[in-house]
């Protein structure tokens, strides 16, 4: 909306008017501050990958590998993932509601939890100070405590404007964000309280929280993202209602059930990491119906999406959401379980699904949301070039790691000394550095078009084509 | 769906029921697990390197579970629930880039081969990739009395230095020494 236009509006649109502003200063607020966790965490991601073949490289305490880890995977989970997509979650609630932002002032606290959060959970990793190298809830209680806030005044901000929607129905995408943001206050909750996790228990609730951590939360959230913008972007509605509706429930009954499979061959009771096992099985059905349903949407569109910027985010998000949860499943059987258990394959594959899957769908979501919101374009060969560096660096890194992560297996297999499983997986740890690369160089041309579609002072004529601005504006 | 308080409520319902279930009772009850005979609680030193290894995250590339295979073997005899009835935060870990380390105070007992391994892995383990601890030592031109000297070998020693573990160093030493793993009754078997 031009401001030219402000002067003969009513007050009540001028009230309106400043309202969605206020909107597009929340969306953008929460992917610029979303996009330098992705810069500071994934830098130290691709440090960290130098150590790999360089292991007396930056030998300090506050540089040294088992802290910096932590703060890459929590940076990369509640800094970059969390912001990105509940900035996108608040937008859609709202455009899907057709009325604007509720709870504007609880929004923009949630953004101030959430890095105060990110930046309290790096400084204390640092220091050395942990809830015990515990994927994913590594951060101690009260730095936890500042993100549980933030996913609990997220979610109100959400339900609340899909409580005063105009439609009558409540649109699927804004199920899944809800559920989300649910989902994971509760889990939050569970995995803080400390009174009934001892020893092997605490191993039990570990693998329940870690895999619902992801499941319950960034899964939702991206497919809540996609559940808006896929159709938005296509211009046609969602190819099937009724299987976002089974995806949901069956996520939610299946998920909560798989986290032992993190644990198998342990000490956990046989049985448990059976009908982890199992579940894992049962996964396919939310999975494919997803996936199924997407690719359904998209069906005879791939020219619009070829000259889409954001579509072809969403592609390769689908996609690797269903080559790396279809993995997941493989994966937990146990004869390739005692192969490929406790090695990098499983990195591999944690980037399959965070990156490939997750981190896509939120670039797919901005490139697609966050120019209609503030009416900046980026220049079209950025976002190119940012989708084939982030794209091939993320499957180079995925293979060369699934690699590493047999001959790892393999060795151990062997008998072979354990040293030959690192002397084996060396070469594959250098082309992980290399793919690394890639896909930071990816991040910075992403953050410098995040600028461009935010900050940068006005909407300039872009390299873009015409045809694809009127494929993506023709039903805003 | 039209009503947001129905979907919240039940959505809210069933995965707090499934917290519960697949959470909070396995938790609860598997936290009860006995220890296993033989096994002795940490002495203070080695539960403040405990925490040191903890905060160093040394548990991302070092397991502490050997699994009923025979790859696992040449760790320990496979891990029980019990052996972890001292052990929280557990430290089982996900990933064994480095050696599982469940009964390593019996394979490596020596403190001397823990602490130079700790400055300079690379000085006693051709093609490790562990990182180094030197801050875990203080290089000084004369050991004090008291001071437990490091015999780093003297290409990895600064020149005219002698290296001395701090106590925290020690602690940690303390902490590797006491994982061993309590040997089960004869008559157990073996997978």
């Amino acid at each position: 909306m031009s401001t030219a236009t402000v002067g003969r509006l009513s007050s009540r649109e001028r009230f309106d008017e400043a309202s969605v502003a206020e909107d597009v200063a929340i969306f953008s607020a929460f992917t610029i501050s979303a996009t330098l966790w992705l810069l500071i965490t994934t830098a130290i991601g691709l440090l960290l990958s130098f150590k790999f073949t360089y292991p007396d490289l930056a030998t300090n305490p506050f540089l040294s590998f088992g802290r910096l880890r932590a703060i890459h995977t929590n940076g990369t989970f509640y800094g970059w993932a969390s912001l990105a997509l509940t900035g996108l979650a608040f937008y859609i609630a709202a455009r899907s509601s057709g009325i604007h932002l509720r709870q504007k002032r609880l929004a923009w606290a949630a953004l101030w939890s959430y890095n105060i959060a990110a930046v309290l959970g790096g400084i204390t990793l640092d220091l050395g100070i942990s809830n015990g190298s515990q994927e994913y809830r590594e951060w101690v209680w009260w730095v936890a405590a500042f993100f549980l806030l933030a996913v609990v005044l997220s979610g109100v901000v959400v339900v609340a404007t899909v409580m005063a929607r105009r439609e009558r129905e409540i649109y699927i995408a804004n199920w899944y964000t809800i559920g989300g943001f649910i989902f994971t206050t509760i889990l939050g909750v569970t995995a803080a309280i400390p009174i009934y996790q001892y020893g092997l228990g605490q191993v039990a609730v570990q693998g329940f929280y870690m895999h619902n951590a992801v499941g319950m939360w960034f899964t939702f959230l991206a497919l809540g993202v996609t559940y808006y913008s896929l159709p938005k972007l296509l211009n046609r509605p969602i190819y099937s209602y009724a299987l976002g509706v089974l995806g949901f429930w069956t996520n939610l009954v299946f998920y909560p059930v798989i986290g032992a499979h993190h644990y198998e061959f342990s000490p956990l009771p046989w049985w448990f990491q059976t009908l982890a096992i199992v579940f894992s099985v049962g996964m396919l059905v939310p999975v494919w119906a997803g996936t199924g349903n997407f690719w359904l949407t998209m069906r005879g569109r791939w020219a619009t999406v070829r000259r889409s910027y954001a579509l072809p985010f969403f592609f390769v998000g689908v996609l690797y959401y269903f080559v790396g949860s279809t993995q997941g499943t493989v994966e937990a059987f146990r004869s390739l379980q005692a192969i490929w258990h406790l090695t990098n394959f499983t990195v591999g594959h944690s980037h399959l699904t965070m990156y490939g899957f997750i981190t896509f769908i939120a670039w797919g979501g901005i490139y697609g949301l966050l120019p209609m919101a503030t009416g900046k374009r980026p220049p079209l060969l950025l976002v190119g070039l940012h989708f084939w560096l982030a794209f091939l660096g993320v499957t180079i890194y995925v293979l060369v790691l699934s690699v590493a992560g047999t001959v790892q297996g393999i060795t151990w297999a062997n008998g072979d000394p354990f040293i030959a499983s690192v002397e084996a997986a060396a070469p594959y740890w250098s082309g992980r550095a290399v793919s690394g690369t890639m896909m930071l160089l990816a991040h910075v041309i992403f953050a410098y078009n995040v600028w461009r579609m935010t900050l940068a002072p006005t909407p300039t004529a872009t390299s873009s084509s015409p045809m694809s601005l009127a494929a993506e504006s023709a039903h805003e | 769906m039209d009503n947001v308080r129905v979907l919240v409520l039940s959505a809210a319902g069933v995965y707090a029921f499934m917290a519960l279930v697949m959470g909070v009772i396995p938790g609860t009850i598997l936290s009860k697990t006995p220890p296993t005979p033989g096994l002795v609680p940490l002495d203070a030193a080695a539960a403040r390197g405990r925490d040191v290894y903890v905060g160093e995250g040394c548990s991302y590339c070092h397991t502490q579970q050997v699994r009923p295979l025979a790859q696992d073997r040449v760790w320990g005899r496979p891990s029980r629930g019990g052996d972890y009835a001292f052990s929280t935060p557990q430290l089982l870990g996900s990933e064994r880039t480095g050696p599982d380390l469940s009964n390593i105070g019996v394979r490596q007992p020596s403190d001397v081969w823990q602490s130079i391994h700790l400055y300079e892995p690379r000085a006693l383990v051709h093609g490790s990739i562990m990182p180094a601890y030197p801050w875990m030592f203080v290089a000084k031109d004369h050991a004090a009395p008291d001071d437990v000297v490091v015999s780093v070998p003297p290409e990895y020693a600064p020149p005219g230095k002698v290296i001395v573990a701090t106590h925290e160093e020690q602690d940690l030493v303390a902490y590797l020494k006491s994982l061993k793993q309590p040997p089960l009754p004869s008559r157990a078997p073996s997978p």
